[in-house]
């Protein structure tokens, strides 16, 4: 279809999201797009989630952390960042989730927010209250598995 | 701006993994609500001082993974430790609180049982009354008041509002508007918190701001409430200390040209 006139195209912000997880697990593309979009529907109604759109427009998640960036309508931004803050779990993966900052273009969203090289991660046992337990490091974060929980560490106290 | 947490064992998430990722998340310092998961911070000017040099641990041989001082200087952020007494009738609650209130720098009582909910608000020793509307619990005007006057605050759990789905959400989002609206009226003190079982349970001030809004609240009455766990462990500290006789009274030098 011809494009719209400029004056009668939607103007966008860019959320620049950070997303965090435990070391082993799987979050994909389509099920973080689909968290979101559960999420604001349930917070801000079908209404207010057509609103806000919430489109996910690059995602990359390894190793226990991510980013993506999430399209919204401008003056939806406190909508969006509300609803972007209840996504708890993506496919029953708990996840944590920060927006890291906003931006009038994905370039500028990309440059400014993104690709912040993380440490990679490496399987290890390491010392814990005692005891040897298999677990994931990366970088400071030591992800670890105590029984049949897993339990959220630092090198600091795993030395 | 403050959060209130629980550390393993108790979340999923070691004091040392909250600190760090609060600090990332700009939080200025954490409180932790798990007993177990701390020492209780040495009384007086020590605790007092964020960059203690960690020798208190030394001193007591004990690790540094459980000493505030030696977490807080590690990641440049507060690390307060607390309390939350989970008891089954204020009979119980009150011994807790006699216990603990000597040796912990904030002591919340967890409410969620009308008993215990108007105990909380009736005894000016305890800081927090926490999750009062989980489980069945209720809240009144008579409660408010009694908050007011003994100066307890009330929590607003946000919690089930990140968290839960479906009908919970609901009811808990209509109980946090009755809480609301009836603290509101009376002014009594409040203080909010996601309740963070681990760190991917934290949530940064901002976040927390605009799912507050998004449910109703005020954008300022969130922040207000994040900085009144400040407001609270400085009060408690100064309380704690060793100069400190009664509220405006200390014991102290004189002032040279008073």
């Amino acid at each position: 279809m011809k494009h719209l006139p400029k004056h009668l195209r939607p103007r966008w912000r860019y959320l620049a999201v950070g997303i965090e997880s435990w070391a082993d697990a799987e979050v994909g593309r389509r099920a973080f797009q689909r968290a979101l979009w559960y999420s604001a529907g349930n917070l801000l109604g079908d209404a207010g989630s057509a609103d806000a759109d919430l489109t996910l427009l690059s995602f990359a998640h390894a190793d226990g952390t991510g980013e993506a960036v999430v399209r919204v309508r401008h003056g939806h931004v406190d909508d969006a960042r509300a609803a972007v803050a209840c996504v708890s779990e993506v496919d029953g993966e708990p996840v944590g989730i920060r927006v890291r900052g906003i931006s009038g273009t994905v370039r500028a969203c990309e440059e400014r927010y993104m690709g912040r090289a993380t440490a990679s991660s490496t399987q290890r046992d390491v010392a814990f209250e005692g005891a040897e337990r298999p677990g994931f490091a990366r970088g400071d974060a030591c992800d670890l598995r105590v029984e049949s929980a897993r339990v959220g560490a630092t090198t600091f106290d795993t030395e | 701006m403050y959060e209130a947490v629980h550390a393993y064992p108790d979340g999923e998430a070691t004091v040392a993994r909250h600190a760090a990722t609060a600090a990332r998340r700009g939080y200025d310092g954490i409180v932790v609500r798990t007993r177990d998961a701390l020492d209780p911070a040495v009384g007086g000017e020590e605790s007092a001082a964020t960059g203690g040099d960690g020798s208190t641990a030394a001193a007591r041989d004990e690790s540094p993974v459980r000493d505030p001082a030696a977490l807080s200087e590690e990641y440049g952020i507060d690390v307060v430790d607390a309390v939350e007494i989970d008891a089954d009738d204020p009979t119980s609650a009150s011994g807790a609180v006699g216990n603990y209130r000597s040796d912990r720098s904030v002591v919340c009582v967890i409410g969620g049982d009308d008993a215990l909910n108007r105990f909380a608000v009736e005894q000016a020793r305890v800081d927090v009354l926490v999750r009062p509307m989980a489980s069945g619990g209720d809240f009144n005007h008579v409660l408010a008041k009694a908050a007011r006057d003994n100066g307890v605050r009330v929590e607003f759990d946000f919690g089930p509002a990140l968290r839960a789905t479906g009908g919970k959400r609901v009811r808990a989002l209509a109980d946090l508007r009755k809480l609301r609206e009836i603290v509101a009226h009376y002014d009594a003190p409040y203080v909010v918190s996601a309740n963070a079982r681990s760190h991917l349970e934290l949530r940064a001030p901002r976040e927390l701001v605009a799912a507050g809004e998004a449910i109703g609240f005020d954008a300022e009455a969130v922040r207000e409430g994040l900085r009144a766990w400040g407001d609270l462990v400085e009060r408690n500290r100064e309380r704690r200390s060793e100069g400190f006789i009664e509220p405006g009274v200390r014991r102290g030098r004189y002032e040279e040209d008073g």
